[in-house]
This record gives structure tokens, C-alpha cells and sequence, in this order.
């Protein structure tokens, strides 16, 4: 019987597969992205409209130099003979159009035959250019000489009668070498494209340190090569088959950290492009630079600080309210691993001719238009879902886990303040990631399957990806920046030696971020085209958030007056962190205001905006969550002098590289640019230069990582002195991490007794 | 350079002189919100400043009444009073912020109906090219040469109706911009004057100027919403011309 319902089942669902599959709007064919209206009918079915089909006596010459250098002007020659009209002359009978793949075809001037229509790269024959069978026009070559510049020509001999009967036509394609272009063999190799170049360079770094390391423990350890893999499986197997909160988390946290690193070098080889203006292929070819944005802030946000985040969540949870581990902790262990799997795909892009290049945004119909992105798109596209995914389920479980598995004691109310920011973020998740998904899916069916979501001449709305994508992303903003918040809680509260000053109303306070974050994502379209009440109300809303988060910075500030406040690593880097996030947060209230907005939307204001929030804020803060938990997670404690050569150099650098960019924003430079107005060189390049030793500084924070690993001083159980329950267990936890589950008692009580 | 100056003395969008009847200087927008930014950032950074050298631990120092104990919730802290003075007080300044934006947003939305324009420019974005088409029954000004092309002598020649990367516009009117996108988005960005109106195909969006308000001269137009390859390589220029 239960083989049968299964059966039914499995056959239902087909059958719902099929329908659904049939009841998407597809158009004819396969989306062929936007095409120029005006050429496609020539360029599909040739010169239908004298006659079907082409005639191969008919012959078109097209008179082209040698080579071509570049800029240089020529003059090209167009003819056509041959066919059974040959003979035939008169009025009417000849016709043409010509398209280049490079250069700029136009007209000869004063010479009314040939005509270039408006808006259009092609050139036609005009009216009067209907008498002859050969036209002569310009072409001026592109600015690079190592292309090959295909022409494509359609050339129709006419006999002067009404109709097409005994009209023919044929069309040709002529190839054109620029002086350096160098002729490509189809079975030759492409030559390697920049990023494919540092993704094999990274490779090879990692095979061969693999290689050393293997080999140095055969030859010390005089074991065989399999003795060697044997031991390194036995340690890693663990971590591949944990369920275990902790180890997942330390996961999370690496992985994190890992794709930090790998978009952190994209970020340096946007910085190294931009370090003076440079033309198309200098360093990065344009389509690669798109590729490198897309991919930095696609993985920063999705891959290096939401997994970040979860990592701390994950080992940080269940142990702040006492419970031995996550609700569903297979479901845990699914989500991570759809982190790094999500991740590679996305990162598949690579290897297909270029990772997608369409922003991290995404914005339709570029993005919804096959042929005006690269195939890795696809790839983009794919990945983020199974991420979506992994954020979807992450959600339920830790909604679960803060919910119902609280110990005795721990109330809502008396959780700490990073729980509590959990449990605001995750409720964001759950609301907003499933957005995103559907709005990936549908983007990845019109990309795919040949729907028409996104098809504006389909009729779609243009703005309609716009404020799916927003509507999930203003709330990501906060996703990624209220565990900051409470990381900084945590600190403050710790190294002041006293309580958080105002707990409840921190609490109010994340909860009321929360809620706004659903109603202010219209300022992301202030300039869009969206109506103009809606965003006259994002406005008004997106001034509220002020409210809140200076409510936040005031009583972390009350909480160390009348403290004693021990400036230790975790604490320097929280409060570099509230200089940062102030700064960051004052120019999100100048981009609140609309007509600000408007001088500043998409320029590097707000690259410099963001980056004030999300590194100086988020990364800053969890940096310094990595050596307040350190002790905790390991056992060991971190070095305090090396910790604090890395905060000087990041902080000082971080804000010698992003400051300017508020200069560089308000001189007018756009956000997503390959090349700049030449007078921001020098500030560019002091940005870049300041961006290399930010970046170069981060490996200090690996060194003292691995050291303090190693060397480091034995930590108790609570080097800091926090109040917090995972201070009650020891370091690092044991399996199922707590002793017995403890209960939180209140100091009132505790006073009394 | 310096950079401080950048920030307070921004005043980059020329038609933000008069501002549509908000004040200049200190009352407008600019520095009003340049103010304000100041205030906060040295109140935060000043009792940050304080608290770490007033309240800085040495050793010995006795332990507060309420200091931190492992698995205890400690004592709640707070004073309603001073909480809701710093929940109202950012509440007022951003209502004063949220208030001073309106005139000059009211300024830029309020765009003139075609009738009461001196020139309508219909404005095309494609990848990666900006197509201007004046009206047919405008009168391009025999002088206006900037975007024509050259005759056999290297003379320039007047204007064309339909010009490409290039604008020329007569100074002291109103310039409506019809905007439309023939692909994917764009945006119009007049950079020296602030104006910026995002180009979205199957919907026409409006932006405008009063070049009465703006020095005659070269302005730079970028495309500002992200394109395709050749993005950053869209750019225009528009020529403000006394007659």
C-alpha cells in the first residue's frame, strides 16, 4: 500500500512538473537577449524581402586594405555583378547593407547613396543609391589593432520591376586583420584570461604547498605516502561528518574567512585597475572587470560575511542559552555544506568563459538577456540559489533552537544582546531570502528556459527585478549588520567591567530596525523611475533608522562611562568599529535625503558608504568577536601586541583607502567604472595604494591566528570576565558542551542569598 | 585637495545655487547636513574619547557594585529620562533633515509641462551610445556648431537634429529631457550639475535643467547605471551656449 501512494505520488509530481513546465509564457524560441530591431530582420532572413532564397552566382566584393592600424580612417569599396540581372541596368536595381564588428562605419560626406540609419551601426543603401551596384563609404578602425573585424554584407542585384520576382541577392563575410591581430585556429588555445591566469597561479601555490608539506612529514616521519593521507583523513574526517554545533561553526567561520580572502584579492585587482585610468584590456579587459566587481561583492556578501556571521552563531548560540546544541543539527550541517558547494558554482563561471559579470545586483534586462552577459552568469545564478537555500534553512533551525530550547533561567528577555541580534536576524532571513530565491529562479527560467519575466518588449515591467532584488537586499544590509551590533554589545558591556547601559532598549532597538528594514528598500531606487510617492515615503523611513542606531551607539557610549573600561584587542577593535560605523551611518542619512541622493546615487559616495558599514562595521566587529571567542573556542588566548599591529594597520588604512572615495564620489566618478576622468589619478592612486596595504595587513591577523594556536597562553574559562553562560562551560567545550545545563541566575537573587 | 574641504564646501550642482527658493549657505541642504554630521560624529568620537581616558581600569581598581559575575543576569542599567532624550533628540534632527530636503526636492520633481520649455530633448540611451533628437519645429541657432560635423575645410557645421554623444543647448531657458532606453538601463548623469535620472526601457522618465541658473560651457554627461562592457565608456558631452 505504501509502495502504491508513492507511486501516485511520484507520478502526480511529474505530471505537475509538465504542466508547469508547458505553462510558462515562453516566447518562439530561445530568449537571443536584446536585439537591435532594426538590423535583425536583415540580419536573420537576409534580403527577404526581394527573395527568399540566396543565389550563389551572385557575387559581392567588398575592396578592404591589407591590415588595419589603429584609429586609422579608410575608405572601402563595395560591389556587386554576377547573377542573371547582371546585364540589367536602369533604375532600381541594386541594393546593399554592411555591418563591422569593430569601427564605426558612416557615409562618405556629401554623398546622398549611402545612408546610416538613426541610432543604427549598419550602413544601406539610400534611396537614390538604389541606381547603382557599387557604394563607397568610410570606416574607421577600432582604437586596438589586435582584433580580427568581421564584415558582414548583403548585396541584391534587382531588375527594376515591381515585386521580387527575379530580384537575387547573396551575402558575404569579409575579415579584416588589424596590424597585431594574430589569426586564431579553432582548434587553437584561447589565450588565458587575467582571472583564469590567478586562479591557476593560486593553484598551483596550493598543489605545490600540499606537496611540501606531504613530503617533509614522509621524509621526517619516515612514513609511506598512504601512512601520510591515512593520518590527515583521520583528522579531517571529523570535521566532514560533524553535526556538532561547534565544529560547524568553526566551519562556517573558516570557509568564511577563505572566500574573504579570495574576494579580497578581486577587490585588489579592482583597486590595481583602477589605479589610473587604463583602456579596455591594459590590465583587465572591461568584461573582466565586471566580472571581477560581480564576483567581489557577490562572495563578500554571501560567501565572507554571512558565514562569518553563522559561524558565530552557530558556536555561539547554543552555548549563550545553555543548550547542548542547535534543534536540527543534520539540517545545520546541510546548510553549511550547500555554503562551499553554492560557493564553487557560482565561482564555476571561470572556467566557462568568464564569471558573471552583471553586479551584484543583478539588474534585468541586462541581466535577463543572454547574449549581452558572459555564460558564467548562469553559473551566478545558480549558486546564489543554493546559498538562498542554505540561509533559508540556517533561519528555521536557530528560530527553533532560541525559541524552545532555552535552560532555566534564560528568559527572552535575559538573553545576551548577540543572541538577541541573532534572533532579530534571522527573522529578517526567513523573510527576505525567499524573495530573492523566487527572484532568482525566475531570472534563471528567463535565462534558461526562455520565459519572460524580465522581457520588457514581452511587455514586463522593467523595474519589476528591481524591487524583487530590493526588497530582499535592504533587509540583508541589516542581516549582515545587526550581529554586528550585538557582537559589539558583548565587548563593550565585558571590557566597561559593568552591565550594558539601556538592555531593553537595545532590544527595542534591533527589533525596530527589523521592522523598518522591510519598509526602506525603495531608497535604493530614488533615481529609477519608480513613483514618486512611494519614494517620497522610503525617505521618511529610511531617516527613522537613524533613530534606533543612534540609540545603539549612545548607551554602548553610556556603558563605559562610569565603567572601567580595559583596553585589550576585542575592545580597541570595537570601538574603531563605532568611529567606523558613525561614519558610515551619518552618510547613510545624507543618502536618505532624495535630492542629495540624487547627486550622489551610483557614484563612489556610496561605494564608500557601504564599505564604511559593511567592513567597518561588520568585519571590523567580528574581527574583534575572533579574539574576544578566540580563548573560548580553542582554549588558547591570542597575542595582544600582534593584535593590535593588525588593528592600527587596519583601521589606519582602511579609512586612508575609503575615505577619499566620498571625494571621489562627489567629483562625479561612478560606481562600476573600468576607467576614470584622468583628474581623480591621483587620488585613485592613493586609494589603491592605501587599499594594497589594508589588504596585505589582513595576513598579519592569519599569522597571529596560527600562532597563537601554537604558542598561545593557556586561556580559563573566562579570561574576560563575561557574564554570559558560554563563559560558564570550558575551553573549549566539551562534546555535547555543557557538563550539566546550567541554570542563568539573576544578581538580584544571587545578592540576596 | 584636501579632503575635509571637499566635503563642506560641497556645492557641485550648479542649478542648487537658488535651490528652488531654499536658502543658500548655512540654511541649505548641503550645509545644513554637513552640520549636523559634524555634531554627531564629534559628540560620538569626543565621549568615546572621554570615557577612555576617565574611566580607564588600573590595576587594583576596586569592582563596581554591579560588575559582571559568570552565569549571573546582571543588573538592568538605564535612566528612562536620558534613553528618550537620545530616541526624541535624533528624531527632531532627522524631521529637520527629512523637512530642509523637501524644497529642493520639490524643485527637481516639479518638472515644467512641454508647453511652458524653451527646447524638449528627446534623450535615447542604447548600449553604449546617447542619441539626442531636438523637436522638428525648433530652430537650431546658426552659431550653435559644437556637435556638428566638418566640412571638407575642418569647419564645423551647424547641428543636426539628431545628434550622438553630443548636446548643444541654449543658455538661460528651461531644457525638459525626455528620457528613453532602447536595451537595458542606463542612467542620464549631468555630472558638474547634479542631474541624474535612471534610462529604463518602456518607460520614459523626465529630468530637467534651468540653464539660466548654470554658467555657459562644456558639462560632462556619464551613463551611471551599470550597462555592459563598454560602461564606462558611455559618456556625452552637453554644451550650455549663449546665443
Amino acid at each position: 500500500m505504501k509502495g502504491l501512494n508513492l507511486k501516485i505520488l511520484s507520478v502526480g509530481f511529474l505530471i505537475s512538473i509538465l504542466v508547469a513546465i508547458s505553462a510558462f509564457p515562453t516566447s518562439d524560441g530561445v530568449p537571443s537577449g536584446i536585439t537591435d530591431p532594426t538590423t535583425s530582420s536583415v540580419e536573420a532572413n537576409g534580403c527577404y524581402c526581394h527573395n527568399e532564397d540566396t543565389t550563389a552566382s551572385v557575387n559581392i566584393e567588398l575592396t578592404l586594405p591589407e591590415n588595419f592600424t589603429a584609429g586609422g580612417a579608410y575608405m572601402l569599396t563595395l560591389n556587386i555583378s554576377g547573377g542573371p540581372n547582371d546585364d540589367v541596368r536602369g533604375e532600381n536595381y541594386g541594393g546593399f547593407f554592411i555591418k563591422a564588428t569593430h569601427g564605426v562605419l558612416e557615409p562618405l560626406e556629401n554623398d546622398t547613396s549611402v545612408q546610416k540609419p538613426f541610432g543604427e551601426t549598419h550602413l544601406t543603401h539610400s534611396t537614390e543609391g538604389n541606381d547603382y551596384r557599387e557604394w563607397n563609404f568610410s570606416w574607421t578602425a577600432p582604437e586596438k589593432d589586435d582584433v580580427i573585424v568581421t564584415f558582414t554584407t548583403y548585396g541584391n542585384t534587382v531588375n527594376g520591376a515591381d515585386g521580387n520576382a527575379n530580384d537575387y541577392w547573396n551575402s558575404g563575410s569579409f575579415d579584416l586583420m588589424g596590424v597585431n591581430a594574430v589569426a586564431v585556429s579553432i582548434d587553437g588555445h584561447d589565450e588565458l584570461t587575467t582571472p583564469q591566469k590567478m586562479i591557476y597561479a593560486f593553484t598551483i601555490i596550493a598543489v605545490t604547498l600540499g606537496v611540501v608539506v606531504i613530503g617533509n612529514r614522509m621524509v621526517t616521519n619516515e612514513q609511506s605516502f598512504e601512512d601520510v593521507l591515512k593520518d590527515y583523513w583521520k583528522s579531517i574526517y571529523p570535521w566532514l561528518t560533524t553535526t556538532d554545533h561547534k565544529y560547524i561553526g568553526i566551519l562556517y567561520i573558516c570557509t568564511g574567512f577563505l572566500w574573504f580572502f579570495v574576494a579580497g584579492i578581486l577587490g585588489l585587482m579592482i583597486r590595481w585597475q583602477l589605479f589610473e585610468p587604463r583602456l579596455d584590456g591594459e590590465f583587465l579587459t572591461y568584461e573582466e572587470y565586471n566580472s571581477t566587481f560581480t564576483m567581489h561583492g557577490t562572495t563578500m556578501i554571501f560567501m565572507a560575511a554571512m558565514p562569518i556571521i553563522f559561524g558565530f552563531a552557530n558556536y555561539l548560540v547554543p552555548l549563550q542559552i545553555g543548550a547542548r546544541d542547535l534543534a536540527f543539527p543534520r539540517l545545520n550541517a546541510l546548510s553549511y555544506w550547500l555554503l562551499p558547494t553554492g560557493g564553487l558554482v557560482v565561482y564555476m563561471g571561470y572556467f566557462t568563459g568568464g564569471a558573471g559579470d552583471v553586479g551584484w545586483t543583478g539588474y534585468t534586462p541586462y541581466a535577463s538577456g543572454e547574449s549581452a552577459t558572459v555564460p558564467g552568469t548562469d553559473f551566478w545564478v545558480a549558486g546564489q540559489i543554493m546559498l538562498g537555500a542554505s540561509s533559508t534553512l540556517t533561519a528555521i533551525n536557530f528560530l527553533t533552537t532560541i525559541l524552545r530550547m532555552r535552560a532555566p533561567g534564560v528568559t527572552l528577555m535575559r538573553m545576551p544582546l548577540f543572541t538577541w541580534s541573532i534572533f532579530v536576524t534571522v527573522f529578517l532571513l526567513l523573510l527576505s531570502i525567499p524573495v530573492f530565491t523566487v527572484a532568482l529562479i525566475l531570472l534563471m527560467a528567463d535565462r534558461t528556459f526562455g520565459t519572460l519575466y524580465f522581457n520588457v518588449e514581452a511587455g514586463a515591467d522593467p523595474i519589476l527585478w528591481q524591487h524583487l532584488f530590493w526588497y530582499f537586499g535592504h533587509p540583508e544590509v541589516y542581516i549582515v549588520i545587526l550581529p554586528a551590533f550585538g557582537v559589539l554589545s558583548e565587548i563593550i558591556s565585558t571590557f566597561s567591567r559593568r552591565p550594558i547601559f539601556g538592555y531593553t532598549s537595545m532590544v527595542y532597538a534591533m527589533a525596530t530596525i527589523g521592522i523598518i528594514s522591510f519598509v526602506v528598500y525603495g531608497h535604493h531606487m530614488f533615481t529609477s523611475g519608480a513613483d514618486p510617492l512611494f519614494r517620497f515615503i522610503v525617505m521618511l523611513t529610511t531617516m527613522l533608522v537613524a533613530v534606533p542606531t543612534g540609540i545603539k551607539i549612545f548607551n554602548w557610549l553610556a556603558t563605559m562611562t562610569g565603567g572601567s573600561v580595559i583596553l585589550k584587542t576585542p575592545m580597541v577593535f570595537a570601538l574603531g568599529t563605532i568611529i567606523t560605523f558613525t561614519i558610515g551611518g551619518i552618510t547613510g542619512i545624507i543618502l536618505a535625503s532624495i535630492p542629495l541622493d540624487i547627486a550622489f546615487h551610483d557614484t563612489y559616495f556610496v561605494v564608500a558608504h557601504f564599505h564604511y558599514v559593511l567592513v567597518g562595521g561588520t568585519l571590523f566587529s567580528f574581527l574583534g568577536g575572533v579574539y574576544y571567542w578566540f580563548p573560548k573556542m580553542t582554549g588558547k588566548m591570542m597575542d595582544e601586541t600582534i593584535g593590535l599591529i593588525h588593528f592600527a594597520f587596519s583601521f589606519i588604512f582602511f579609512n586612508a583607502a575609503f575615505y577619499p572615495m566620498h571625494n571621489v564620489g562627489i567629483a562625479g566618478m561612478p560606481r562600476r567604472y573600468a576607467t576614470y576622468d584622468a583628474s581623480l589619478t591621483e587620488l585613485n592612486q592613493f586609494i589603491s595604494v592605501a587599499a594594497f596595504i589594508f589588504g596585505f595587513a589582513q595576513l598579519i591577523f592569519v599569522y597571529n591566528v596560527i600562532y597563537s594556536y601554537k604558542n598561545g597562553k593557556k586561556a580559563g574559562d573566562n579570561p574576560w570576565n563575561g557574564w554570559s553562560l558560554e563563559w560558564a562551560t570550558t575551553s573549549p567545550p566539551p562534546h555535547n558542551s555543557f557538563k550539566e545545563i546550567p541554570t542563568l541566575k539573576l544578581a538580584e537573587e544571587v545578592e540576596k542569598q | 585637495m584636501s579632503l575635509i574641504n571637499d566635503l563642506i564646501f560641497f556645492d557641485n550642482p550648479s542649478i542648487w545655487h537658488d535651490f528652488g527658493g531654499t536658502a543658500e549657505g548655512y540654511l541649505g541642504i548641503t550645509w545644513q547636513m554637513m552640520i549636523w554630521s559634524v555634531l554627531v560624529g564629534l559628540l560620538v568620537f569626543i565621549w568615546m574619547g572621554y570615557n577612555i581616558i576617565a574611566f580607564k581600569h588600573n590595576e587594583g581598581d576596586p569592582e563596581h557594585k554591579d560588575a559582571l559575575k559568570t552565569g549571573v543576569f546582571p543588573h538592568e542599567r538605564g535612566n528612562t529620562t536620558i534613553e528618550l532624550s537620545w530616541t526624541v533628540a535624533p528624531l527632531i534632527l532627522v524631521i529637520w533633515l527629512t523637512y530642509i530636503s523637501l524644497a529642493p526636492l520639490d524643485y527637481m520633481w516639479d518638472i515644467p509641462d512641454e508647453e511652458d520649455t524653451d527646447l524638449v530633448v528627446e534623450v535615447t540611451a542604447v548600449q553604449w551610445q546617447w542619441i539626442f533628437t531636438l523637436p522638428d519645429d525648433y530652430v537650431i541657432p546658426g552659431d550653435f556648431t559644437s556637435c556638428g560635423k566638418f566640412n571638407e575645410d575642418g569647419v564645423r557645421q551647424q547641428n543636426e537634429r539628431i545628434t550622438y554623444d553630443c548636446l548643444e543647448v541654449p543658455h538661460g531657458g528651461i531644457i525638459r529631457f525626455n528620457i528613453n532606453a532602447e536595451d537595458v538601463l542606463h542612467a542620464f548623469y549631468i555630472v558638474e550639475i547634479g542631474v541624474k535620472q535612471d534610462a529604463v526601457p518602456g518607460l520614459e522618465t523626465l529630468a530637467w535643467i534651468d540653464t539660466g541658473d548654470i554658467k555657459p560651457g562644456l558639462y560632462n554627461i556619464y551613463c551611471t547605471e551599470f550597462c555592459g562592457d563598454e560602461h564606462s565608456m558611455m559618456l556625452a558631452e552637453v554644451y550650455i551656449t549663449e546665443d
